[in-house]
């Protein structure tokens, strides 16, 4: 077990193309159990700053062959497949093809969203790019950390993105990047699966779209659908939060009841193989502890080893190295977790 | 044999296998081929070149795990969308790297029957790479493979014997007047204007008999030409019910838990090219001839097999192409409506099922589709040796009544 970790990021599974993950750089093979996440700052080699990269890590937008980390002082870094950097990055969208950043240069300025080829490793012009004239309530709450110079931002903060402070839209790191959005539904959070959406409306009422083919929709048939449906299975619940896996779909109701539905091939509805009703789970529990299921190839599981579950399993590292989580963002194949010293 | 040496006959055995292996490939790592277009992600090419470097290096563990990890890759995409859209550049990546994981599976004689799982997946999804090098690896692996046991002591064909008895109650009375014509042995003109011209369903008796399918094949046999391969299976009573779905697994386990012993669910190996997965087989069977009497080319002729227990259902259906059904085991009963009389049989509505009727034909309800009554049909016990010709978009009703194994041909 070892001296308790240090609070910060922590990263499990797939790096095959050497995005940063655990501590140790250059490495492809996969991880396993969770490890301290490293991530050298690019400009400079000198170690002493590299560490200071990392805890400058504020949010953590995996894709698959390569993870974008949105740091402190609003800069989007890209490890992996491909790299590079970008300024003036609130919140950003990878997809293999493409990088979607919410992008505010100079403070008080109208913000842009702007795509970017992933291949173009954030230089030279974006692909696309949409001035966005309405100003964002995030532009006058700074989040939890400094005020000075607009740095800020926490690893707590919700996403923004797909979500854009323009009502009536949405974007995607896929094209097309805009996406029309009614806005009677009053979005509180979107989120984005490999090719269905699911919102969070005013009331707490979920709402699902796109191709059903594996039941992610969740309206017991497996048609696509072109707009947003509400999910009437759900209907009289108030859920507090929506994820999306690759092919299937979560919610978390105000009262901490976790509801799962889509593709089971692996485990990911946490109930046997032999249902419809990204292919990993992970839940942050109340009390800091986390639990993961689903496949678990390529130890994005955390447990230590490469096997796949049907039911919640507790990351011991956390609790044997007295750590709260308080954030997870799973990647395709990996896992992200933000820990913090926990209570005795 | 003393215990050394009978794990240096392994070690050779294994040694010759790879040669024999290595012996398909491309002699030099530049004429293995890795031709893709701009759909697959730069990040899988890098991926596929790195395999192939690992693998003519002969550094055999690393390219199994990158062979892996393009696999999984793939497979997500494969399963992305529906099955009509994915792009063939993503199945022939799957196939690369179901043939490189085959390649470099550590080949202990019990690793033989994985790896030819292995090369099945990429033939069932994938698409053809390198001349169509996964058939050749698989036949060089199945020579390999040591003969297991068959799965019933008593001879897979005295049960099927004792299931063919049973069922003779059941068998349906062909209705007077409503006999399909038999033939025997017609010219090509005399069944070109009597029959494909006016689009007329007609039994073809002389032609298939003489295959050598006829006399060949039996469930042992089948077990032993086919018993360790991997083939989809539809579950389920028919494809229109809602708890109808389709799994793979390998004939062996077909054979023994839907044929053997019928415990369980119906079981049907429909609408499978198998011939063209295990070429063996391909030669036991011949195309008829009067498929030239159409306008495509012979490669374009799409052959199917169809083989499951007795009471295996196709629904009321029709087909866009011209169909010769050729019965090799076991009797079909078939039902056919011209395709005039479409009204009277209800096809569903949806775009995935508008070809099939909703009236389940040998028990119509009759409040629900009383035109039902009006359609005037065909029927037929189909039996080994016989060809059924179903004129394009007939519909057509197939309920086996024994242990059966058809062959279809769907030509235009």
């Amino acid at each position: 077990m070892g001296a308790p970790q240090r609070p910060g990021w922590f990263g499990f599974g797939f790096r095959g193309f050497g995005q940063a993950l655990g501590s140790e750089r250059g490495l492809r093979s996969s991880l396993h159990g969770p490890e301290p996440l490293v991530l050298e700052d690019i400009q400079e080699g000198d170690p002493a700053k590299a560490q200071a990269a990392v805890t400058d890590v504020c949010q953590v937008r995996p894709s698959w062959s390569f993870t974008g980390f949105l740091t402190r002082d609003w800069r989007l870094v890209l490890s992996g497949s491909v790299n590079g950097q970008l300024s003036g990055c609130r919140d950003a969208l990878a997809s293999e093809q493409h990088v979607l950043v919410l992008r505010m240069e100079v403070e008080g300025t109208p913000a842009e969203v702007q795509a970017w080829a992933a291949a173009s490793e954030l230089q030279g012009e974006p692909l696309w790019t949409w001035k966005i004239l309405r100003q964002g309530d995030w532009e006058k709450d700074s989040g939890s950390g400094d005020q000075a110079g607009g740095h800020g931002g926490s690893p707590l903060d919700p996403a923004l993105l797909p979500l854009v402070p323009e009502p009536g839209w949405y974007v995607s790191p896929r094209q097309p990047f805009s996406q029309p959005l009614a806005p009677e539904l009053k979005a509180r959070q979107l989120v984005l699966g490999a090719e269905h959406a699911l919102l969070l409306g005013g009331m707490g009422q979920v709402y699902t779209w796109g191709t059903g083919r594996l039941g992610q929709l969740g309206h017991g048939a497996l048609e696509a659908e072109l707009e947003p449906r509400q999910v009437e299975a759900l209907q009289g619940l108030a859920m507090a939060q929506v994820a999306a896996g690759g092919w299937h779909s979560l919610c978390v109701s105000e009262a901490g009841d976790l509801y799962i539905w889509g593709w089971n091939e692996s485990g990911q509805l946490a109930l046997p193989s032999r249902a419809i009703a990204e292919r990993e789970k992970t839940v942050a529990g109340g009390d800091g502890e986390l639990y993961t299921w689903g496949w678990g190839k390529y130890g994005q599981l955390g447990h230590k080893d490469t096997a796949s579950l049907d039911q919640p399993q507790r990351v011991d590292y956390f609790t044997d190295n007295l750590l709260h989580v308080e954030a997870v963002i799973c990647g395709p194949w990996n896992t992200y977790v933000y820990a913090v010293e926990g209570k005795n | 044999m003393s215990e050394a040496s009978l794990s240096d006959n392994k070690m050779s055995a294994t040694c010759s296998l790879s040669e024999e292996l290595r012996a398909l490939l491309p002699q030099t790592k530049e004429d293995f081929k890795l031709d893709f277009n701009e759909k697959v992600e730069k990040s899988v090419v890098v991926l596929l070149h790195q395999a192939r470097e690992l693998f003519y290096e002969g550094k055999k563990n690393e390219c199994l795990k990158t062979s892996e990890i393009i696999r999984d890759y793939s497979w997500e995409k494969l399963n992305t969308g529906t099955w009509r859209d994915v792009d063939k550049e993503w199945r022939r990546v799957y196939s690369y790297g179901c043939l490189l994981k085959a390649l470099c599976m550590c080949l202990k004689i019990d690793d033989i029957a994985e790896a030819i799982r292995v090369c099945d997946m990429g033939l069932l999804m994938g698409a053809s790479i390198l001349g169509n090098i996964l058939v050749k690896v698989v036949n060089v692996l199945q020579k390999h493979l040591q003969h297991r046991k068959r799965p019933s002591e008593t001879g897979i064909e005295e049960l099927s014997k004792k299931k063919t008895k049973s069922n003779r109650t059941l068998t349906p009375a062909v209705k007077l007047g409503t006999a399909v014509p038999q033939l025997q042995c017609p010219s090509l003109e005399f069944f070109r204007k009597n029959y494909l011209v006016p689009q007329k369903p007609v039994i073809l008796e002389g032609i298939a008999n003489h295959w050598p399918c006829m006399k060949k094949w039996s469930l042992d046999y089948i077990q032993e030409i086919a018993g360790c391969r991997t083939v989809p299976v539809e579950l389920g009573s028919k494809y229109t019910d809602e708890e109808w779905s389709q799994s793979l697994m390998t004939v062996s386990e077909f054979i023994s838990k839907y044929i053997v012993n019928k415990e369980n669910d119906i079981g049907y190996l429909a609408q499978h090219q198998l011939f063209d997965q295990i070429p063996e087989l391909k030669q036991d069977i011949c195309i008829p001839d009067y498929c030239c009497l159409g306008n495509g080319e012979e490669e374009d002729i799409t052959i199917n097999a169809w083989f499951g227990p007795a009471g295996t259902i196709s629904p009321l259906h029709q087909d866009p192409q011209q169909n010769f059904l050729a019965q090799v085991l076991g009797r079909k009963y078939i039902q056919l409506y011209s395709p005039e009389e479409s009204e009277s049989l209800y096809p569903h509505e949806t775009q995935l099922l508008h070809n099939t009727s909703q009236v389940d034909a040998e028990n119509p309800n009759l409040i629900k589709f009383p035109k039902f009554t009006k359609a005037s049909y065909q029927s037929c016990i189909l039996n080994p040796g016989q060809i059924l010709f179903i004129p394009v978009k007939y519909w057509h009703y197939v309920r086996a009544l024994d242990i059966s194994f058809s062959v279809s041909f769907w030509w235009s």
